[in-house]
């Protein structure tokens, strides 16, 4: 397929990047038969089709993803989840005695698998059994960086689990838990997080985090 | 000739050689300088200046529409605040809202709406915010080409970036991007906006009189002034993330 990026060039809206309509990707659009970028990031071919990655973009569910959410809302027919930012999700529970009998009450932080997501709002899975987190660290960062932050087939996450002994729920809206041994090990984590989410585009970050790991944990 | 406060109306605002008010060519815009992300509390920001002309834009969002009743089950709605300050203005600008700046605010709602895909964030609200720091003519224009790099740095998916500028008519003479004094004693301004990758116009308003070939002439001069800034715009947006690597993501 013809284009008119190099890989892991820079794009802007509205710049061309093909002329093959069909093959347009996450952040890009199709107009008149050609592909043009939709966001600010890097443009590149995956899977035959014209993608962007996006540097700052807000969380779109779709179903399936695993997010960490907040009960906002107890109602007769089900729960109102805040995924951060705009949105807000629903479990709908047709029966009221069934609603009680969950337990579930303002505040609660649940881990829980998106069902579908549309005009009828973002509809949450129940079947995969709502997960109720009992205690941890809720920290906050980009959803644009939650790839970064898992790295290649986990590899990230895994360092900073391995080094600091701790759980940590990632969700894909950009909620973590982080729930460990000791308050050091946790905030150490936090730490490496953050710092992930302030340089996810930089190179040679996978040894950085090791090493402010190292330091805070005093040899790991 | 009428007469406002502060500068009274100069002899001749296009000298003997086609020079104006501030040197320039008929057909020159003024120096521009642009920034984006220059804010860190909001989503998206940028700053632009042309000439005297200094607008601060941010974009917040998308966040949940409040009151709850105005959000729409389909798409997003664009919140949009035009604002100059007090100081902006020669006189100081009572705090506060007046006709004309709920109107420009409109005005550059409508314009981004043309060009963002709203559609992506149901139920959301997106919230534009611009700030004139000092007016010198074109801020409304000013203002539009910030607010734009602002939702790009924000992240909202966008179909193209919007460029504006303005003509005018000034001593007789077709001029580009107007400067407050043009502006105001000069017989036409035009501000023109377009997303240039599709060649299409998302605002245009007329204040004056121009004849049908002057109006053509007109818009095409905008155009190439459009075109000048959208390439400082595509550069400044690349600029500041180029320092980035795309490693494994």
């Amino acid at each position: 397929m013809p284009v008119y990026f190099s890989e892991h060039e820079i794009v802007v809206p509205g710049q061309l990047l093909s002329d093959n309509g069909k093959r347009s990707g996450e952040g890009t659009y199709a107009y008149g038969g050609r592909i043009y970028a939709a966001r600010i990031g890097f443009a590149s071919v995956r899977e035959d089709k014209v993608v962007v990655t996006p540097f700052k973009a807000a969380y779109k569910p779709a179903p399936g993803d695993w997010v960490v959410g907040i009960v906002s809302d107890v109602k007769p027919n089900g729960f109102e989840v805040d995924l951060g930012r705009h949105l807000k999700g629903i479990i709908r529970i047709p029966d009221r005695e069934e609603v009680i009998s969950t337990g579930l009450k303002v505040g609660d932080v649940i881990y829980v698998r998106i069902k579908e997501s549309g005009l009828g709002g973002v509809v949450i899975d129940k079947r995969s059994r709502v997960r109720r987190i009992e205690s941890g660290l809720l920290i906050q960062i980009h959803p644009a960086k939650i790839p970064r932050l898992i790295g290649r087939r986990g590899s990230m996450i895994n360092l900073i689990k391995r080094f600091t002994g701790c759980e940590i729920i990632v969700g894909k809206n950009g909620f973590i838990v982080i729930n460990g041994p000791s308050p050091e090990a946790e905030f150490a984590a936090v730490k490496a997080v953050k710092m992930i989410e302030e340089e996810a585009h930089t190179s040679g970050l996978t040894e950085r985090v090791e090493k402010l790991l190292k330091e805070l944990l005093g040899g790991g | 000739m009428l007469e406002f406060s502060g500068i009274p109306r100069p002899e001749r605002l296009i000298d003997e050689n086609g020079r104006r008010i501030d040197g320039r060519r008929p057909d020159e815009l003024r120096p521009i300088k642009m920034e984006v992300g220059v804010l860190d509390k909001s989503d998206g920001s940028a700053y632009i200046e042309f000439g005297g002309t200094k607008v601060i834009a941010a974009v917040f969002g998308p966040r949940e529409a409040h009151p709850r009743h105005l959000a729409l089950p389909d798409r997003a709605i664009l919140n949009c605040r035009y604002h100059m300050t007090s100081f902006s203005v020669e006189e100081r600008k009572p705090l506060g809202m007046t006709r004309r700046e709920i109107e420009l605010s409109k005005v550059i709602r409508e314009a981004l709406e043309t060009v963002t895909f709203l559609e992506e964030f149901p139920r959301a609200a997106i919230d534009v915010y611009v700030e004139v720091i000092q007016a010198d003519g074109g801020t409304r224009t000013a203002g539009l080409t910030a607010a734009s790099l602002a939702l790009a740095d924000a992240g909202i998916p966008m179909a193209d970036l919007i460029a504006a500028t303005a003509v005018g008519k000034v001593d007789g003479h077709l001029v580009l991007d107007l400067c407050d004094l043009e502006d105001k004693y000069g017989e036409a301004d035009m501000p023109v906006a377009m997303a240039p990758r599709f060649n299409s116009i998302v605002m245009l308003q007329l204040n004056g009189r121009m004849a049908i070939d002057e109006f053509r002439r007109a818009l095409a001069l905008a155009q190439k002034g459009i075109n000048e800034i959208y390439k400082l715009q595509r550069e400044v947006l690349k600029r500041k993330f180029s320092e980035l690597s795309p490693e494994e993501v």
